[in-house]
């Protein structure tokens, strides 16, 4: 086969303690807000770059954003990814997760010769976990989830992937092309590599789709093609903690607090 | 061919040179590094620091070797050592070399995203930079305005215990009738814990940053809470930021008389030197200068103290990962201050700070209470 060939899905988000909801649209405000990569997405970054480290091949990246999201996209770059395409367009905006994986998945068809998709679990913003398991389905292929650990075997062209659980862990394995989602903090994500960084963030290019672009069908993208509704939004009360400061040796303390679990429990 | 042979890689060499400006090529490998290290006074095999000045001499990089991270970077075998050498430098480098392998100890890469994402080692959200200060309301710096910015710092910032080091200072400040501003939550980080554990290139683009930040926003002078940052702006800026760490900003104005000390402290006290300040930056006479202007205070010495100051264990990255109990630095020099009958073991770091009170509290000390030195002098005006 050709060389494996991994995308791996990403999001900018938010920062959480930044997030603020418009109450009229019940959609994100993005302006004048901090933004980061979606952190379990940086977790599907450091699976594909290990693969990526054992077996040669290449990476691209995809995400579904505004145009603003090209700088983050370059922080993957800058950690070894080789591509980087961006589907931009307003009429892809405010899409829900079947809205979001039927473009995405349109973007990886035409990225083309793909083997493996990898997403993060969840987005720190929607947190739906929905969008590589729908991925999947519009792509008719396999999907591996909420994996902490994926091999492959390019002889017999299956991925193998290990899912902890309460008292061991699940493994699989599925042929390839196939959808992962990594688990977060499955990993640490590398830091990027200074003699790469410069390049990505000066010269290295990022391929830019629009609606026109890609096979989609309109009424399939963006608004009309969700048929989510969000019916409501509700801040959680805070709640106030029970400081309970426990005084002595680093023994009586452990002491005490083991007393206090149990009563809890 | 023996198995086990060793390449040297002229290209590994070359890059050490230059990333440490070939510092370690004097070393005559005396090992007087090695017996100065303080690892031996709680370690069984001290860290070998002659031979990580082999390694570089080399430029061969010994893989898999955590060793490589013990070193906090305190710099007592530079005080020993006949030859001159920045020994800390060579470490930053034999570390930056991990960097660029994808090989950096565990859990450093998180710190660098940290700084990446938060702008702070501390992985707390850069819009709460200022939360310490939210009753202060401390004014934006002001070139036109201002005398001094102080630079709180990421640690200052954000860590309850350090905070409260930040609120002295700035009570003392007031107290002194200086005219400061800080930046907010545009406040840069320094850089010194990316610094600290190697990274030197991605450190160079954050001192440029801030540079530039700095210049943007008109500072020439800045007085600082932390000696690490103090030392990064210092030695590590190119010279585009003139700092001045806390103490020799108030030891100054206490010899202009713009700082009284007028409550008395009828309470023995003796300092710890932060290395950073000390060692790395000569700096021993501004703390001592500080504590024995204020009435009362009668400041008890520790036999290590100045340039032979015990390092606290939390510099060169280490706070970031864990020493093992039995083998924590702090814990050797709470009972060194224990033995001068001081009720108050004073310093004048955040790392100081929580690595000392870790030890008094892991100890159950009862008569010994770790304190900066802006919080002693605060309650002095």
């Amino acid at each position: 086969m050709d060389k494996f060939h991994i995308v791996v899905c990403i999001k900018v988000v938010p920062k959480p303690e930044e997030i603020a909801v418009d109450k009229e649209t019940m959609l994100l405000i993005r302006d004048g807000v901090r933004s980061e990569i979606n952190p379990p997405d940086m977790n599907a970054i450091e699976m594909a770059l290990k693969l990526k480290d054992k077996y040669g091949g290449k990476i691209s990246i995809l995400s579904m954003g505004p145009p603003f999201f090209a700088d983050y996209l370059r922080v993957p770059l800058a950690m070894g990814a080789d591509h980087i395409y961006l589907m931009s367009d307003r009429n892809f905006g405010g899409a829900d997760t079947l809205a979001t994986t039927y473009t995405l998945a349109e973007g990886i068809r035409k990225i083309g010769d793909v083997d493996m998709v990898i997403c993060g679990e969840e987005s720190s913003d929607g947190a739906t976990g929905q969008v590589p398991a729908g991925l999947a389905e519009w792509l008719g292929i396999n999907q591996l989830t909420q994996m902490d650990e994926v091999d492959i075997d390019l002889r017999g062209k299956v991925a193998r992937g290990k899912r902890e659980i309460a008292g061991g862990h699940i493994s699989l394995e599925v042929p390839f092309p196939v959808v992962v989602s990594a688990k977060t903090a499955s990993n640490e994500p590398r830091f990027m590599d200074y003699t790469i960084k410069p390049w990505a963030f000066e010269e290295g290019r990022i391929t830019v789709w629009g609606a026109e672009d890609v096979e989609v069908e309109d009424d399939h993208i963006g608004l009309p093609g969700s048929p989510t509704i969000v019916s409501g939004l509700e801040q959680a009360p805070e709640r106030a903690r029970k400081r309970q400061f426990l005084e002595g040796s680093p023994e009586e303390i452990a002491d005490q607090l083991g007393k206090i679990l149990v009563q809890a429990l | 061919m023996p198995q086990n042979r060793t390449i040297v890689d002229d290209n590994t060499w070359e890059e050490l040179i230059e990333l440490t400006h070939g510092a370690a090529a004097v070393c005559f490998q005396c090992g007087v590094c090695t017996a100065s290290c303080p690892w031996g006074l709680v370690k069984e095999e001290t860290l070998s620091v002659r031979s990580y000045m082999r390694s570089a001499q080399l430029g061969l990089q010994k893989n898999g070797n955590d060793n490589l991270w013990l070193c906090t970077t305190c710099a007592q075998c530079e005080a020993y050592c006949p030859r001159d050498v920045n020994i800390a430098d060579v470490f930053r480098g034999l570390r930056y070399l991990t960097w660029k392998q994808n090989q950096p100890h565990e859990g450093l890469p998180t710190l660098l995203w940290s700084v990446y994402w938060n702008n702070n080692p501390w992985e707390q959200p850069p819009s709460q930079r200022t939360q310490w200060a939210k009753n202060l309301n401390l004014p934006i710096f002001d070139s036109q305005q201002h005398d001094i910015l102080y630079y709180v710092g990421c640690t200052a910032s954000y860590d309850t215990r350090a905070q409260k080091v930040a609120h002295a200072v700035v009570a003392l400040l007031n107290a002194a009738g200086v005219s400061f501003g800080t930046l907010g939550e545009d406040e840069p980080c320094s850089g010194e814990e990316v610094l600290s554990v190697g990274h030197k290139h991605y450190f160079r683009e954050m001192a440029e940053d801030a540079t530039k930040a700095f210049q943007e926003a008109g500072v020439t002078q800045l007085v600082t809470t932390d000696p690490h940052s103090y030392d990064a702006f210092k030695n590590h800026y190119q010279g585009a930021i003139k700092p001045k760490h806390y103490t020799q900003y108030f030891a100054e104005l206490l010899e202009e008389g713009k700082l009284k000390f007028s409550q008395s402290l009828d309470r023995p006290i003796t300092f710890h030197d932060p290395c950073y300040l000390s060692r790395h930056n000569g700096e021993i006479e501004a703390p001592r200068k500080l504590l024995n202007a204020i009435p009362g205070v009668d400041l008890v010495e520790m036999p290590n103290i100045a340039e032979d100051t015990l390092c606290c264990g939390g510099g060169g990255g280490r706070m970031w990962l864990e020493t093992e109990a039995g083998e924590r630095f702090s814990d050797l020099r709470v009972e060194e201050a224990l033995t001068t009958g001081a009720q108050i073991l004073a310093t004048s770091c955040p790392y100081c700070i929580a690595c000392l009170e870790d030890s008094v509290k892991a100890r159950v000390i009862k008569d010994l209470v770790v304190m900066d030195v802006a919080e002693i002098a605060a309650l002095a005006i």
